[in-house]
């Protein structure tokens, strides 16, 4: 069942055209990467989506069917312009956001304790959120949009102002939400992360949806013209015709081969010159399609 | 409804706990006591004694405007009197006025025949009320010379003389006659809009601030993921204008228990005697609550229109002129309540709260015109929210410069 569905939406403020004949779909319990460079439309998508604002034409629709508020009551939220109320204490905080989203005082007080336990910050909850680093910060808003054990998780974002410890417990309960079937959408320009986490992604820019599908699916269609050799002996198998561009490291080679450039044909020369101790054939990686997809200039 | 009375919730218990709170629910009343006391502390003379010389050619003229002036007890005044003045005196008198040991110099000349002219010299240009005693001193000095002269003897001549006091009382509308001061009635009034003002705008501009604050601290797009911008809007108006009742409620309940002490007792049957009645006890919270939605309502359609603080005091004036304006009509409202500028101000939404309670002071207007000026009221403050609620559902998403006017009316029109 599709989850969240995008058909034909486009939205424009003024004379700009921030989505364009946007379509998406994304499936239950899929981790789902929404990729773009800055001003692509990522969050004026997630923002119709939530339905913050309205879309010029096309139709949202949430758990197959057309939006509609009552659909948010199953939607956890972190948006990318983060907020916190910086007089209040974490815990009068969360239970705040807990009630707001239909939870009773004393449940959601409960889920937040265990929360702020899981996300290491037990601490915190007595302070005011004023007195908290801006990590500590961010993961209070990723506990505020979890406490009503949303089915769609939608986070613009999410790892912006962590520190590599935290991004990864954010990673990991990222995915032990998505094993317990919950469906998440984020937005990120962390490429590794969205090639460690995500199954699908919609690449957007200018607007307009220039990629999107399953990850493998993608990869795929790219062809795999990166070489790594790791060799002993004459390097002069580094001038074949069928490289393009070379980087040497004294018996570490990164290679790129030409267009249609033959990989076994380079592993002959170089088998016949030098002891090959590594070949390998690399794929493109996400960055670099999304590089070579939305332009050099554009990248995050 | 749940998260609209939720967030009032929250909206309430966040000031209510606030120090600014208690601070101002105290302090203000404090405050009026403090600045009232002062005034009336001058008005008796208290804030310094005087020190007055008389220079007359009539030494009886003289002497008779000096009893006159230091006749009043509460007065602290002490008169000298110079009846020769040759140069040397002059001058020495104008240096004493020069380095403050003498406060002003009465300069009588005695024509041959007819009004003597007197001229008064000192260092404080607008001391009117030193004026306005002397004058009425040299007057009734004039007068009981005049007596004397005419073979009236002094004890009828202060006889004469001796003035007596009108005491006012108020036929009330259900036929009570009850004592009244027409000064104490002023100050009634006076105290009662200007603490009706002054709530309405701190807690108007509460609403402001509190707006443009979440803007900066970027809360609202995660409440909106829950809340609609309307019960937003709603919650932020009710929980903010439960603060300024509650604030009222304290002092209304403070002034009922403070009316049972014998200091109030003396105050509310002495000679400046003050009634309160059961209508302004309702109208003044009332009022305060239309005054505050329809201020508040504006103020947060303005605020979410801005990035800062400063960027809202450029719409100040919109709130301070009606101030203002009920204010300058004080004299006018004062001398005739029931004049057509007066009543119209008291049914235009802007100006009715103060307006309304500076008329009650004198006079308690007819009803229609309580019941036009409430329902006036009311049909602004809707229109307003209507308006304001507008350019809040996308104002408070925007950020960056602050709109321009083409670019509010397109708001106006996107939702």
């Amino acid at each position: 069942m599709p989850v969240v569905e995008l058909a034909g939406v486009t939205k424009a403020f003024d004379t700009k055209i921030a989505v364009n004949d946007l379509s998406l779909t994304i499936e239950t319990g899929q981790m789902f990467g929404l990729l773009g460079p800055n001003g692509a439309g990522k969050t004026s998508s997630i923002r119709m989506m939530m339905g913050i604002t309205i879309p010029d034409s096309g139709t949202v629709s949430l758990f197959d069917k057309p939006f509609d508020r009552t659909s948010l009551a199953h939607v956890g939220y972190l948006p990318e312009e983060r907020g916190l109320y910086k007089k209040m204490k974490v815990i009068e905080q969360l239970v705040f956001f807990g009630c707001l989203h239909g939870l009773g005082a004393d449940d959601a007080r409960k889920r937040a304790t265990a929360w702020a336990e899981r996300m290491e910050i037990a601490d915190a909850l007595q302070k005011k959120t004023e007195e908290l680093s801006k990590g500590m910060q961010q993961k209070i808003q990723f506990i505020s949009c979890l406490l009503h054990q949303p089915r769609l998780i939608i986070m613009d974002e999410p790892f912006s102002g962590l520190d590599p410890v935290n991004a990864v417990l954010v990673e990991r309960t990222l995915l032990e939400l998505k094993d317990q079937g919950n469906t998440i959408l984020f937005s990120t320009h962390r490429m590794d992360q969205v090639e460690k986490l995500c199954e699908s992604i919609c690449l957007i820019d200018n607007g307009r949806a220039v990629l999107a599908g399953k990850v493998r699916d993608i990869k795929s269609r790219y062809e795999r013209n990166r070489v790594i050799i790791e060799f002993q002996g004459d390097p002069a198998f580094l001038k074949s015709n069928e490289i393009a561009e070379v980087k040497n490291f004294s018996g570490h080679a990164e290679i790129n081969l030409k267009p249609h450039g033959d990989a076994q044909k380079l592993l002959r020369e170089a088998a016949g010159m030098a002891t090959i101790y590594r070949f390998e054939l690399l794929e493109p990686s996400l960055e670099e399609i999304f590089i070579q997809t939305v332009g050099g200039a554009a990248h995050a | 409804m749940r998260n609209m009375l939720l967030i009032a919730k929250r909206e309430y218990f966040e000031q209510i706990r606030a120090k600014a709170f208690l601070m101002s629910t105290i302090g203000l009343p404090v405050l009026f006591a403090v600045i009232l006391g002062i005034g009336y502390a001058a008005s008796l003379g208290l804030g310094g004694k005087k020190h007055l010389v008389i220079t007359a050619s009539n030494a009886a003229l003289a002497e008779e405007i000096r009893q006159q002036l230091t006749a009043d007890k509460d007065r602290k005044v002490s008169v000298d009197v110079i009846t020769i003045l040759d140069p040397t005196t002059k001058s020495n008198l104008m240096n004493e006025l020069q380095n403050k040991s003498v406060d002003g110099i009465l300069s009588i000349e005695t024509q041959t025949a007819g009004v003597p002219t007197a001229t008064y010299t000192s260092l404080a240009a607008g001391d009117f009320m030193t004026g306005a005693r002397l004058g009425r001193a040299l007057n009734d000095g004039l007068v009981g010379e005049r007596l004397k002269n005419a073979g009236t003897k002094p004890a009828e001549a202060e006889s004469l003389l001796k003035g007596t006091s009108i005491q006012t009382f108020q036929l009330k509308k259900d036929g009570s006659v009850v004592k009244t001061s027409a000064e104490a009635s002023f100050w009634k009034g006076y105290v009662m809009a200007i603490l009706l003002s002054m709530t309405t705008m701190i807690y108007g501009l509460n609403v402001a601030r509190s707006i443009i604050q979440e803007k900066t601290s970027r809360i609202f797009e995660v409440m909106l993921a829950t809340v609609k911008p309307t019960d937003m809007l709603a919650g932020k108006l009710i929980g903010l204008g439960a603060v300024g009742l509650t604030q009222i409620l304290i002092w209304l309940t403070a002034a009922a228990a403070m009316v049972i002490t014998p200091f109030a007792a003396a105050i509310l049957t002495g000679e400046y005697s003050l009634h309160f009645s059961w209508l302004e006890g309702i109208l003044f919270p009332l009022y305060f609550l239309l005054g505050y939605l329809l201020y508040s309502s504006l103020f947060a359609g303005l605020a979410s229109t801005c990035e800062t603080e400063q960027e809202l005091q450029m719409y100040m004036p919109l709130a301070a002129a009606p101030t203002w304006l009920s204010f300058a009509m004080i004299v006018l409202i004062m001398n005739d309540s029931n004049s057509p500028w007066a009543i119209a101000a008291s049914l235009f939404p802007p100006t009715a709260p103060i307006v309304m309670f500076l008329r009650m002071a004198s006079e308690t207007p007819p009803i229609w015109q309580f019941v036009a000026s409430i329902s006036l009221m009311v049909a602004s403050i809707m229109a307003t929210l209507w308006f304001s609620s507008r350019l809040y559902r996308v104002g408070i998403l925007m950020y960056g410069k602050r709109a321009s006017l083409p670019e509010l009316l397109r708001w106006l029109r996107y939702s």
